[in-house]
């Protein structure tokens, strides 16, 4: 079982466009699918499918939204947990509307409201980058986390101001809920995650993905070639906000079962652009890379003093949290702006001139 | 030798874009001041002058990324105030830099495929399956690039990041971006600034090429004189934003403002 594409001659366009042009990493894809859709259901605890699967789904999905607009069209964002509220908020009153109407219809639909809102507060990027953006987006967020604190109509006036997640069932199935199992939880959050991202690889090596990294690379010329740099910016501001609002609609109704405003604060929309740097920019396979190690890096953490023995009281855990999490920001930032997914690239490279380096 | 006449309905020689008493400044800076010249169908029309003349402010002005402040443009036989960038890319005027403006971060095939965006019009629903019309289109498009990329003798190096080719590799994927459009009109800042004589060679016949094979008009911006004098059918010579030439090669090497230009005779 070599990594090696010796022996593997591309015929054709269509075989050399492929995705994955490589034998080996079609079947790593294959096998990857094999162990979340059958072998973690089968044999994961309940513990780990509810509080290490499906809330690393829930920020993959997130940060491949995030990561379109950052990583693949340049455009800072800070407004990621505010676009995820609009998805979460949307959801709920579009079940609570058509309750009959299946959920995941809703959850998809909620995505679009989202891409509007997220348009909407595109707009202004056309005339300002960098940082005047950032605080474009900063506004965004503030606005709209006031707007799912100030508004109970998001919440149907519920007296506690905050979504409460009903059931909902699918193929008879309760998927949302108090009644719904982990399992069938994670089931609809992975397929749903695997029908996004496999959009958004193609989206994003085909010509929609060619202009956003125009765009991104030097603005300058893409305009002069033809490409229209507001609807190719807003276009990644709709389909980033989809991402995001899908992931939070599918964070309150799959994961938390009812949510309040405090959810969709600035530290969220921070903790997804860490997990898109991390991971690596204009990376998708980066994006579940980052989110997986920013989620699961304090658990382990908790978890690791304990099974070795250690004495560590649970405030240091939390700071040793905070001190690694800056210190591999700032690692990354300064050596591989590319993230996980560039060391990943790096060592699959070394695999394939392996033991020949030359 | 000259193409034929084309979708526009010009034959060579005929005026493909004109600028007519053109003037552009920045702030109290004057970098072109009532220009006026032609370009025709098929020919290769060089501007040349020293540092600061205008030049790159000139191809600036034909596609529309700066506005002058006075004057009209001709092309095509529409005559305008002032060009807009994709008004300019959609009716065929494409361009390289003076300062190579690559997509840095991505491949070579990645770069000249951008080119062609213009041309692939399929729909966003199909793009979301690559599948079906979209990779119809995306193949179709890869076997122009790939003509192109042979063209270029640049196969070597189809899958690497533009940002890591030397920069003589990036001039020639620049001008593979701007082929890729299939342009009635390509303006080349500088192609061969920077290049050793062997490059400069290999550039030359590549420029010639395009322009006998596709009949592509071609505006060149470049220093060596050598290569502009063997290249071009005409030459406008600019100094201080001001036309002091215009000409055969044979005429402006021996007129006495663009020698005394040249040469460095105060004013
Ligand atoms: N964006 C701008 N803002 C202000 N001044 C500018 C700008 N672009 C060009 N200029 C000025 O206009 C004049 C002409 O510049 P331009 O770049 O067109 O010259 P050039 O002939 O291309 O020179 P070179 O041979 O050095 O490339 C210069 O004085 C330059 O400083
Ligand atoms: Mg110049």
């Amino acid at each position: 079982m070599f990594y090696r594409e010796a022996g593997q001659y591309k015929t054709s366009y269509a075989a050399d466009m492929a995705i994955f042009p490589i034998r080996q990493d079609r079947i790593g894809i294959a096998v990857i699918l094999l162990i979340a859709f059958v072998i973690i259901p089968v044999f994961g605890n309940q513990f780990f499918l509810s509080s290490v699967m499906i809330p690393t789904l829930v920020f993959s999905l997130a940060a491949i939204g995030l990561n379109i607009l950052t990583g693949y069209t340049g455009l800072i964002s800070l407004g990621t947990a505010a676009f995820m509220g609009v998805g979460a908020y949307a959801c709920y009153k579009l079940t609570s509307w058509f309750p009959g109407v299946n959920i995941l219809v809703w959850i998809i639909a909620s995505g679009f409201v989202s891409a509007g809102v997220g348009a909407l507060f595109g707009l202004p990027s056309l005339r300002i980058k960098g940082f005047y953006l950032v605080v474009a987006t900063l506004a965004a967020q503030f606005f709209l986390q006031w707007c799912f604190v100030r508004i109970p109509w998001l919440v149907n006036y519920n007296t506690s101001g905050a979504i409460e997640v009903p059931e909902r069932t699918l193929f008879g199935v309760v998927i949302t809920g108090a009644n719904a199992t982990p399992t069938a939880r994670y089931l609809v959050l992975l397929s749903v995650v695997a029908a996004l991202t496999w959009f958004a690889s193609n989206l994003v090596h085909g010509r929609v993905g060619r202009a956003w990294m125009a765009v991104r690379d030097m603005d300058i010329a893409a305009e002069l070639m033809g490409i229209r740099l507001l609807t190719t910016k807003l276009l990644a501001f709709a389909v980033s906000s989809f991402y995001c609002g899908v992931a939070g609609a599918l964070m309150v109704f799959l994961w938390y079962g009812s949510a309040e405003p405090e959810v969709f604060v600035i530290n969220q929309s921070f903790l997804v652009l860490f997990m898109v740097i991390i991971g690596g920019l204009g990376s998708l396979i980066g994006s579940f890379m980052g989110a997986a190690l920013i989620y699961m890096l304090p658990i382990v953490l908790r978890m690791l003093p304990a099974a070795l023995g250690l004495p560590i009281a649970s405030a240091t855990v939390e700071h040793l949290q905070f001190i690694i999490v800056g210190a591999l920001i700032i690692v990354f930032l300064i050596a591989e702006p590319h993230g996980l997914a560039r060391l990943w690239q790096t060592g699959k490279q070394k695999l394939r001139i392996w033991p020949f380096p030359y | 030798m000259r193409a034929p006449g084309g979708k526009d309905g010009l034959v060579a020689g005929d005026v493909l874009l004109a600028v007519d008493n053109v003037s552009l400044s920045f702030g109290g800076v004057k970098a072109i001041t009532e220009v006026s010249f032609d370009i025709r169908k098929g020919e290769i029309r060089a501007i040349i002058g020293p540092n600061g003349a205008g030049k790159t402010s000139m191809l600036n002005v034909i596609n529309g990324f700066y506005h002058p402040q006075q004057g009209r443009i001709t092309y095509k036989g529409a005559t305008r105030q002032k060009m807009r960038p994709y008004v300019a890319a959609s009716q065929g005027i494409s361009r390289t830099f003076q300062n190579v403006a690559l997509f840095k971060g991505m491949s070579t095939l990645d770069n000249i495929m951008a080119g062609r965006t213009l041309k692939m019009q399929g729909s966003f629903f199909w793009q979301l399956f690559r599948h079906g019309p979209a990779m119809r289109e995306e193949i179709e498009h890869r076997r122009k690039v790939e003509e192109i990329i042979d063209f270029l003798e640049i196969q070597a190096i189809r899958k690497t990041p533009v940002g890591k080719l030397p920069y003589g590799l990036q001039k020639r994927v620049e001008l593979g971006r701007a082929l890729a459009m299939e342009p009635d009109l390509l303006l080349l800042d500088e192609p061969m600034a920077g290049m050793n004589l062997e490059e400069k060679e290999d550039m030359s016949r590549f420029i010639l090429d395009v322009n006998n094979q596709y009949g592509t008009t071609i505006a060149l911006i470049e220093h060596d004189i050598g290569v502009v004098m063997d290249l071009s059918d005409r030459i406008v010579v600019l100094e201080y934003g001001r036309k002091i030439a215009d000409g055969t090669p044979d005429q402006v090497k021996s007129d006495q403002k663009v020698i005394d230009a040249y040469l460095g005779v105060s004013h």
